[in-house]
């Protein structure tokens, strides 16, 4: 079974259960983002033509405090924001969808966020200004 | 036992001890080695990466026999997403380190095992498989690299393994006992054999009767008695002697390949996976064959993307980055990579699920990736080298850059683009270097040819897998042939039109 067919919240439901499932970081952004814990699902990053790990620490902030290397819980997570991060447009974090659909869930594919083109450098504070939006 | 960190691995393979020769001489520090250690390296690099939250997608599964999240190095797959993921992971480790990482071999070997052992079980009422089963759990709970071990040297090749003059030259049993077996011979290049913690051995070729004693897979410590290791050379190693990186190319990462030898190593009944049942060889091979043929369209897809990238950077540094034909020669790379990156994961996607559970890769397919690799790097270092210029082999060395007199005058002729300082030239001019024709060429060349079996032997399984009588039927149906021809027809005027 390939991840294709996978909607985007059963991605991030799977847990760390999952057969290789993306990878999945809770982050204490709530400061920044005014919400619940943010969490961020990674692709494996084969290709990527994006610095996903720059991505993600602007994200969580200079403290850095967000990689807690804790994978996210099963069924329903912590049930805050998730920003799902690919490196390329393959989407793999996100189960091949560019968008998601449920709310609170931001999916970045390469130089897009949410299907829409966005320059690497504009990427972080997209997802920051739709966090909060 | 958690996942291994980089650091525990190094430990690990320095805590063996193990018997690597090299030069004549006996090397007792072969972590520390100077041309030893770039290879270590690489592989410590398949630990480090599953440790990062942005690469565990593709370096970490789920073990079916545990539910433990593993090393996807140790995972048999269970899956064609598995298959796919496991082709992502090694274009990945081969674009962070450059050059042949080693651990891919053994991953190959769990999963043909696995598939074989069951079946040979199921037609003999064997026990191979859950010994084998044991024997990968303790791979997986312990995070161990296993070397997959194939290639005997094979003495005369127009001879059976029985009836060489020397039996030595492929991998036997010498003696039956009640605890176990002991086996003779020997496995030749074999990759990162020096950075693994144990040893899977299988046969080299189909065998029939009167091959019993060389139809064996087992597994042991690298460090078991009897068995050593002559380490390979590779173009230009000595050059990690002379104390400088610049030359080297890659200083941090490189490849490995030594003889293998077993001098008589005692093989535990619970550690042996197949004996004297010739009919499993063929399967085996073939299965190994196949997954590790589908693995050349990640991992060179990988350092081929260093290539690409080096080159690219040459081509700026010397200012010609906007000829058209320079961009042109990038694109043709860039398009053969991504064809041996499409191979590999088209065998994977069409992958299927064997009785023994395990996903394997289509035969074919893995067979047309591995084909296509045996040519492709080829070409790309062929532009590489065009695009880099003949400075790439005739640059003086690092010596003659340190140098107080000498240096400034190679510094004032070997600038490029005036804002390009000549170090960063050189690094990417040596870096292409030791990918066409130095240290690194051993993995991305002759490795791409030879590796997982050479071009014949892909020919034939393509050749047995052509389904060319399907075709044929195809071609005939179309063309009508065998259907009755009514020639009478064309001898009225116009009956060919009205027709």
């Amino acid at each position: 079974m390939t991840a294709g067919g996978a909607d985007a919240t059963a991605v991030a439901a799977r847990g760390p259960a999952h057969a290789g499932g993306p990878t999945v970081c809770d982050s204490a952004t709530a400061a920044r983002t005014g919400a619940a814990a943010l969490r961020i699902v990674y692709c494996g990053g084969c290709n990527p033509q994006i610095d996903r790990a720059a991505i993600a620490a602007e994200l969580v902030g200079p403290a850095g405090n967000a990689h807690t290397d804790e994978r996210a819980g099963a069924a329903g997570g912590t049930g805050g924001p998730v920003v799902y991060l690919s490196g390329c447009a393959r989407a793999c974090a996100s189960g091949q969808r560019l968008t998601s659909g449920a709310p609170g869930e931001i999916v970045v594919a390469g130089e897009a966020v949410d299907g829409r083109p966005t320059p690497a450098g504009d990427i972080a504070a997209t997802i920051l200004k739709k966090l909060k939006e | 036992m958690p996942l291994r960190t980089r650091e525990e691995f190094i430990r690990s393979i320095a805590e063996l001890d193990l018997k690597v020769y090299m030069f004549g001489d006996r090397i007792e520090d072969y972590v520390d080695h100077p041309i030893i250690r770039p290879s270590l390296e690489c592989i410590a690099m398949t630990y480090e990466l599953a440790q990062q939250p942005e690469y565990q997608d593709l370096m970490l599964a789920t073990s079916h026999l545990t539910g433990k999240k593993i090393n996807r190095f140790t995972h048999i797959h269970q899956s064609t997403d598995d298959l796919i993921k496991k082709v992502k992971m090694l274009r990945l480790l081969g674009q962070k380190t450059g050059s042949c990482f080693q651990r891919c071999v053994g991953m190959d070997a769990l999963n043909a095992l696995w598939s074989v052992t069951y079946e040979c079980d199921q037609a003999r009422g064997t026990d191979y498989h859950q010994r084998f089963r044991t024997y990968v759990q303790y791979l997986q709970d312990n995070d161990l690299v296993a070397d997959g071990a194939m290639t005997d040297p094979k003495g005369d090749r127009s001879l059976p393994p029985h009836q060489q003059p020397d039996p030595d030259v492929y991998v036997h049993v010498v003696e039956r006992r009640e605890d176990g077996i002991v086996v003779r011979g020997a496995k030749a290049h074999q990759t990162g054999a020096c950075n693994s913690h144990e040893v899977v051995v299988m046969p080299t070729i189909a065998m029939r009767e009167g091959d019993e004693d060389f139809a064996v897979s087992f597994a042991c410590p690298a460090n078991a008695e009897g068995v050593y290791y002559i380490y390979g050379r590779q173009s230009c190693d000595t050059r990690k002697l002379e104390g400088n990186d610049l030359d080297i190319g890659n200083a941090r990462f490189g490849g490995q390949e030594a003889l293998m030898v077993f001098d008589d190593v005692f093989i535990p009944w619970d550690h042996v996976f197949l004996c004297g049942e010739v009919e499993f060889a063929s399967p085996l091979v073939e299965r190994f064959a196949g997954f590790h043929r589908s693995s050349y369209g990640g991992c060179k897809v990988g350092v081929g993307d260093v290539l690409i990238g080096a080159a690219s950077l040459a081509a700026e540094m010397n200012g010609v980055q906007k000829a058209s034909h320079i961009k042109d020669k990038i694109v043709e790379m860039t398009h053969l990579n991504e064809t041996m990156f499409a191979c590999g994961i088209a065998c994977s996607a069409e992958g299927v699920r064997m009785p023994a559970g395990n996903y394997q890769i289509d035969l074919l397919l893995a067979n047309i990736t591995k084909q296509n690799v045996t040519r492709f790097p080829y070409e790309i270092a062929r532009l590489a080298e065009d695009i880099a210029g003949g400075l790439m082999v005739t640059m003086p060395s690092a010596q003659d850059l340190a140098d107080e007199k000498i240096g400034p005058i190679v510094e004032k002729y070997l600038v490029g683009q005036c804002d390009t300082p000549t170090i960063d030239r050189m690094r990417v001019l040596r870096l292409i270097e030791n990918l066409t024709l130095g240290t690194a060429a051993v993995g991305y060349r002759t490795e791409s040819m030879h590796g997982a079996g050479s071009p014949q032997a892909q020919r034939i399984m393509i050749a047995r897998q052509s389904n060319l009588d399907h075709k044929k039927e195809l071609a005939k149906a179309l063309a009508g042939v065998g259907k009755p021809w009514d020639k009478e027809k064309l001898k009225t005027p116009g009956a060919a039109a009205r027709a």
